[in-house]
C-alpha cells in the first residue's frame, strides 16, 4: 500500500512517479520523481517578478509542447506579454500556447486546470487562501496538469497543500533555489546556472 | 431527458435523401422493385395535427430515411434495409409504437412491399406483415373498398355491382373499369398491387429550431430561468441528434411584461448537439445577464444548423497516443468566453520582422485538433538573446548623468544591439538594445533611442 503514489511519509523517499525532466541536472536531482511532477499544483516564490522563474521553466516547457500528443500550455492573466520570439527560441511551439486574460484569474485557473486540455497551466494570482490552493491542487490532479502558481516570497510562511514549493532568489549567472516543501524530500537549498 | 444518442440512428446513403422523391421506383420492373422494398404504413385513427405528423415523421426518420407523409392521419416507412438493424420486423413495429406513443397518438400499423397496400392494411386495421410480393394480393382481397379513399359515389356504384372488398375490385376486366370508373382509379389499383409504381415525396425536416415555453409564473430568479429553459435545451439537443446536424451559436430570448425581450447569444467554440453543454453554458450566460424585469415567457432558437455526422467516441483520452482534446478544449474555450467576454482566450503569432513590436501578434485560440507544430527554428534565431517579457508599450525610465535607472541604478551587462528599422510603414525605430541587471538582480531589456532626446526605455523582462 505504501507504493502507491498517493500515499506517502513525510522525510521518506518513498516510489514517486518518474516526473518531467526539467532540463537542469542539479534541480532534477534535488526533485522527487527526478523531476516536475506531471500533474498536481506546484508553486514557485519569488522576492519579485522576472527573477529567472521562467527560465527555469522554459525547458520542460519546450518539452512538454514539443511532444507529439502534446496537449496545451496556458498562461492565466500573465503580468506581462510572453514575448513570441522568445519563446520560440526557447523551443515552445506557438500553436500549442494560448494566453486567458480577464479579471477573475483564479476561476480562470482552476478551470484550465480541471478541463483536462492542457499539459501546464502557469497563472499569476493575487493572494490565494489555503482553500483555494486546495481547491487549484485538486483540479489540476482531476485534469491530469502541471499547473504552476507563482506567489511572492512571503507567502512561504503560510500552509499550502501544493504538491511541491520552491523558492528562489536571483543571483549572478543564475538563481538559488530552495526546496520548501517536496513530498519525500528533504527541505535544502542549492544553486543554478541559467 | 433522453440521453444522447442512446438509439440507433440511420444515415441515409444518398447524400440528401430529403431533398428529393424517393426515386428508383420509377425505373424498376414491378415484380423486382416489390421485392427490394418493405412499407411500413402508420395510420393515426383519431386522427393528428399537422405538427403532431410531423413530429412524428421525425422520429420515425431514427427508423429510415425514407419517410413520407400521407395527410391527414398517414405515414410510411421505407424499411427493407433497416430490418436486421432492429432485430426484425416485429421490434421495428414495437419501437414506432412506442414513438407514437410517447406523442399520445393512437397508431395502427401494416406492412407490405408497396406503399399503397401498407398504407390501406393500417386502415383496415390489419396488422398484416407481408414480406413476401406473391402473398400481397390474397391479402389485400377481404380488405372493404372504403380503405382506398375513392369518391363517395364511385365506391356506391361498385356497391351496386356486388363489388365490396378489394378482391372484387381487381377481379373486374381492367379496360372497362377504366372506362367506367376512369383511369385514375385504375392506377390506385395498380399502385396497390404493385403492378404501377409510385413515387412518393419524402418528408424533408425542417432546419430551424424555434420553441417557446410560456411560463407559469413570473420568474426573476436566475437559478429557476435555467430551470425552465432546461427542457428547452432537451428539445434542442434532440431536435439537433434527429437531423445529425449541430449548432455553433443559438439564441435565448426573455419575454417580459412591459421591456422589450431580453436577448442572450450563445456561441460555441466548434458545432455541438449536446444538452447538457447546452445547459451548462446558457448558465453561464445567464449569470451575467441583467433582467430589468421579470420573465413571463422564453424561446430558444437556433437559425444555422451544420451537418455533424456522429463521430466515435475516442478511447483514449487527452494527451495520450491517439487521444484528442477537441472536445476539452472547446468547452473550456466556451467556459472562459462564456464568463470572461469573447476576448477572454488568445493564442500568440510569431512574425518575421526585427521590430520587437511586430515580431509578434495575438492570434485564435490555438486549434483543438492535432496541430501540426510549425517549425520557426531557422528564421527565429536572433543574433542576442530575447527577453521572455515583453512591455506594451515601452515604459520610460528615469536618467541620471546619461545612464537608465529603476529602484537604483542599473548596470549594463552586454554589448549594444541596434535595431533600426521601419522607416517605410511610419512605425519607424532607431534604438540600441541593451540587457541590464537592476540592483535587485532581475535581468531586463532596456533600449536607448538614438534620436534626441535620447531617452532610456525599458521595453522586456527576462523572466
Amino acid at each position: 500500500m505504501l507504493e502507491h503514489p498517493a500515499i506517502w511519509r513525510g522525510r521518506s523517499a518513498a516510489a514517486q512517479p518518474p516526473g518531467l525532466p526539467s532540463g537542469f541536472a542539479a534541480l532534477d536531482e534535488h526533485l522527487p520523481g527526478r523531476g516536475w511532477p506531471r500533474s498536481g499544483l506546484i508553486e514557485i516564490l519569488v522576492p519579485r517578478f522576472g527573477s529567472g522563474e521562467l527560465r527555469l521553466l522554459l525547458p520542460v516547457l519546450a518539452a512538454l509542447t514539443r511532444a507529439a500528443t502534446a496537449r496545451w500550455c496556458v498562461w492565466v492573466t500573465p503580468p506581462l506579454l510572453p514575448f513570441a520570439p522568445a519563446l520560440v527560441a526557447g523551443g515552445i511551439v506557438l500553436e500549442r500556447v494560448a494566453v486567458v486574460g480577464g479579471a477573475r484569474p483564479l476561476w480562470a485557473f482552476e478551470q484550465t486546470l480541471r478541463s483536462g486540455a492542457c499539459d501546464a497551466v502557469l497563472a499569476w494570482a493575487r493572494q490565494p487562501s489555503a482553500r483555494n490552493i486546495r481547491r487549484l491542487q485538486l483540479a489540476a490532479e482531476q485534469g491530469r496538469t502541471l499547473g504552476v502558481l507563482f506567489r511572492p516570497r512571503r507567502a512561504a510562511r503560510e500552509a499550502s497543500s501544493a504538491v511541491l514549493r520552491l523558492g528562489l532568489e536571483p543571483q549572478a549567472g543564475g538563481v538559488r533555489v530552495t526546496l520548501l516543501k517536496a513530498r519525500g524530500a528533504p527541505r535544502t537549498a542549492f544553486c543554478l546556472e541559467l | 431527458m433522453r440521453p444522447r444518442r442512446s438509439l440507433p440512428l440511420l444515415v441515409p446513403a444518398a447524400p440528401a435523401p430529403c431533398a428529393v422523391p424517393l426515386r428508383g421506383v420509377a425505373l424498376a420492373t414491378g415484380a423486382a422493385r416489390t421485392a427490394a422494398e418493405l412499407w411500413l404504413g402508420v395510420h393515426l385513427p383519431g386522427g393528428a395535427a399537422g405538427a403532431q405528423l410531423a413530429a412524428l415523421a421525425e422520429r420515425a426518420q431514427r427508423f429510415t430515411p425514407r419517410v413520407s407523409l400521407e395527410p391527414p392521419d398517414g405515414l410510411l416507412l421505407e424499411v427493407r434495409g433497416s430490418l436486421h438493424l432492429f432485430a426484425g420486423i416485429g421490434a421495428l413495429r414495437a419501437a414506432l409504437l412506442g414513438e407514437c406513443r410517447g406523442l399520445q397518438l393512437q397508431a395502427q400499423l401494416a406492412c407490405a412491399p408497396t406503399p399503397f397496400a401498407a398504407l390501406c392494411g393500417a386502415r383496415a386495421g390489419r396488422s398484416f406483415e407481408i414480406l413476401e410480393p406473391a402473398q400481397l394480393i390474397g391479402q389485400l382481397t377481404p380488405l372493404p373498398l372504403t380503405v382506398l379513399r375513392w369518391p363517395e359515389d364511385t365506391v356506391a356504384r361498385l356497391g351496386r355491382l356486388g363489388v365490396r372488398t378489394v378482391g372484387a375490385a381487381l377481379r373486374l376486366p381492367r379496360a372497362g373499369f377504366a372506362r367506367r370508373f376512369g383511369p385514375a382509379a385504375l392506377a390506385t389499383l395498380d399502385r396497390l398491387t404493385g403492378r404501377a409504381p409510385e413515387v412518393r415525396a419524402a418528408f424533408a425536416p425542417g432546419v430551424r429550431f424555434r420553441r417557446r415555453r410560456e411560463l407559469d409564473c413570473e420568474l426573476t430568479s436566475h437559478a429557476r430561468l435555467l430551470a425552465a429553459l432546461t427542457p428547452l435545451c432537451a428539445e434542442l439537443g434532440a431536435f439537433l441528434d434527429a437531423r445529425q446536424c449541430g449548432v455553433t451559436e443559438f439564441e435565448c430570448r426573455l419575454v417580459h411584461r412591459q421591456h422589450p425581450a431580453t436577448c442572450c447569444l450563445v456561441r460555441l467554440a466548434a458545432p455541438s448537439a449536446d444538452a447538457q453543454r447546452f445547459i451548462a453554458l446558457l448558465g453561464e450566460h445567464l449569470a451575467a445577464l441583467p433582467l430589468p424585469e421579470a420573465v413571463r415567457a422564453c424561446e430558444l432558437r437556433a437559425a444555422r444548423v451544420v451537418a455533424q455526422p456522429p463521430q466515435a467516441a475516442c478511447l483514449w483520452q487527452p494527451g495520450e497516443h491517439g487521444g484528442s482534446l477537441a472536445r476539452e478544449a472547446c468547452g473550456l474555450i466556451e467556459r472562459l468566453r462564456a464568463r470572461l467576454g469573447p476576448e477572454a482566450i488568445h493564442g500568440l503569432t510569431f512574425l518575421e520582422g526585427h521590430r520587437p513590436e511586430h515580431a509578434w501578434s495575438l492570434g485564435p485560440p490555438p486549434a483543438t485538433l492535432g496541430a501540426q507544430a510549425r517549425s520557426h527554428a531557422a528564421a527565429a534565431a536572433p543574433p542576442t538573446p530575447r527577453p521572455l517579457w515583453l512591455l506594451a508599450p515601452p515604459q520610460p525610465l528615469a536618467a541620471s548623468q546619461g545612464w537608465p535607472r529603476r529602484r537604483g541604478p542599473l548596470r549594463l551587462v552586454s554589448e549594444p544591439e541596434r535595431i533600426e528599422s521601419g522607416w517605410w510603414d511610419g512605425a519607424e525605430i532607431a534604438r540600441d538594445y541593451y540587457t541590464a541587471v537592476d540592483a535587485h538582480g532581475v535581468r531586463l531589456w532596456v533600449f536607448r533611442e538614438r534620436r534626441a532626446p535620447h531617452g532610456w526605455f525599458l521595453h522586456g523582462v527576462f523572466g
